[in-house]
């Protein structure tokens, strides 16, 4: 009986500026494998499928549970966690490209950074610094524990931005990520302290305003995070805000 | 030569530029773009579906609709300010946001992102429609203001073409859909519908209305090339409207009476 076998393209670049090349690999069939466990075996004897000895394939990844959103990658041309991509769910030949709206380091891996500083330019954080004890935090009712959790479950893997037609180059819009930490932040009865400056840090260019409703970003979230209601409530405060610092002067 | 060898600068995705806290007035721009849509161009749309029904009635109660549009106190600056001006921003900034997106309906195939891609093609078909339309109807040929009784004859004359019968419905179908589509947007982005059910239910209504508009408008259409009232003459008298001088004693019956001798 022959073996039963996975197959791959890979689509490779061994530096920000070198060409790209796509790259074959076959593999034993093993039950159970995701897109992960099948790139650590291709680095435990880099072979592509015609023999020839090649680099093991860079890409990122951490907690090989859908929690730190690190292994986010184009499977088969959509964005999607490579440790919760099973092969026996996957199309073959598997291809597998980099996110494409990112700057390249090496082969899958890119950087994401730009999440990072959006999230600083709208304070995603609960300033709680102080010189002295600032004693217990105010109370969050559980209505409120509520609605904030779907939104704590970002694991930052930048899939509502990879797939957003709005997020790229020309617009440099924030992305759905960020929006839904302001609602976040905001929500936080400490967090609320800098919501004004959230707000108004969201109107600046590339803010909530750029968003075109395309949907995509609450449809391909691997943590279901209810984005589109996000920008909708946060896109509502952001004008709010914007009519009162006008008519405040 | 000691010169240094400028290398060939590679091309390299830079990535997409963090958010500009504060910075530039795309903001204002952008929500004027999105509130214009609305009012004034999406009101002046019923307002202009509302009037095209009149012509069910007939050229003479066409003129007169017309007549009444163009008494308007101050028309020509209403006309700029609320329809042709708004109208010019709306397409040319709605252009602008097409290009700068990217669409990716080949990869991610979902519904909202067809919408995504429908709303800005039945834009693009809008606009290029409303431009020959406003100048081939309005600035060139008869002037309809000086002349409401020459209405219903030039638009049936227009419609006489087929193409053009055909870019008309093709146009009437584009508007409405980019209105209701529109609408919707509207409410979900500026924050009326922020909750996923409302956003469906606000949907029908939308789709409602939108093929109610579309219904109308088809109807208005009908009007000039259905049998009814072909060969309009040129130029009528507008159908005497049934105001207070005209009707001393005004009662329901006399008013009945009226409207049958009008017909």
């Amino acid at each position: 009986m022959p073996i039963k076998t996975v197959s791959f393209e890979i689509r490779r670049q061994a530096s920000p500026d070198a060409p790209a090349v796509w790259e074959s690999f076959e593999l034993e069939w093993r039950p159970g494998m995701n897109v992960i466990s099948a790139m650590m075996e291709i680095a435990a004897n880099p072979r592509t499928r015609d023999g020839r000895e090649t680099t093991p394939i860079t890409y990122d990844s951490n907690c090989l549970e859908e929690i730190c959103g690190s292994c986010a990658m184009r499977i088969n041309g959509r964005a999607r966690m490579a440790c919760s991509a099973l092969i026996g769910n996957l199309e073959q030949p598997i291809k597998l490209e980099p996110l494409s709206k990112f700057p390249l380091i090496r082969d899958l891996q890119v950087d994401r950074s730009v999440l990072f500083q959006n999230l600083m330019a709208v304070k995603a954080w609960v300033p709680i610094d102080g010189t002295y004890d600032l004693g217990a935090g105010p109370r969050v009712f559980p209505q409120q524990q509520e609605a904030n959790y779907p939104l704590s479950n970002c694991i930052s893997c930048c899939c509502c931005m990879e797939v957003c037609p709005q997020f790229n180059e020309s617009t440099g819009f924030v992305g759905a990520a960020t929006i839904a930490q302001v609602k976040l932040f905001n929500n936080h009865p400490t967090g609320r302290v800098l919501k004004e400056e959230r707000l108004r840090a969201l109107a600046g260019d590339g803010g909530v305003q750029e968003c075109g409703y395309a949907q995509n970003c609450v449809e391909i979230c691997p943590k279901g995070i209810p984005l589109t209601n996000a920008i909708s409530d946060v896109g509502r405060e952001v004008v709010v805000q914007k009519a009162k610092d006008w008519l405040r002067g | 030569m000691a010169t240094a060898q400028q290398p060939a600068a590679p091309s390299v995705n830079r990535g997409v530029q963090p958010l500009r806290a504060g910075q530039g007035y795309s903001f204002v721009w952008r929500k004027l773009h999105s509130l214009s849509g609305i009012v004034p161009i999406g009101a002046f749309l019923i307002e202009h579906i509302v009037s095209n029904f009149e012509a069910l009635k007939g050229p003479a109660a066409y003129a007169e609709q017309v007549r009444f549009l163009n008494s308007l106190p101050l028309v020509r600056v209403l006309e700029w300010a609320f329809i042709f001006l708004p109208l010019i921003y709306h397409g040319v900034y709605g252009v602008y946001l097409w290009l700068r997106g990217q669409s990716n309906v080949v990869y991610y195939p979902w519904a909202g992102n067809w919408m995504y891609v429908a709303q800005r093609y039945t834009g693009l078909i809008a606009f290029a429609y409303i431009i020959q339309h406003v100048l081939r109807q309005r600035f060139m040929g008869v002037s309809l203001p000086e002349h409401p009784g020459a209405a219903f004859h030039k638009v049936q004359v227009e419609l006489q073409n087929p193409w053009m019968l055909a870019v008309y419905v093709i146009a009437m179908l584009a508007v409405c859909w980019h209105f209701a589509y529109g609408v919707w947007l509207f409410a979900a982005k500026w924050g009326i519908t922020p909750g996923e059910t409302a956003r469906r239910r606000f949907g029908w209504v939308c789709v409602v209305g939108g093929v109610f508009l579309a219904v109308m408008g088809l109807a208005g259409i009908w009007a000039f090339v259905g049998p009814k009232y072909q060969n309009a003459p040129e130029d009528v008298k507008p159908a005497v409207t049934l105001s207070a001088p005209d009707m001393p004693g005004f009662s329901p019956a006399s008013r009945a009476f009226l409207l049958k001798a009008d017909s």
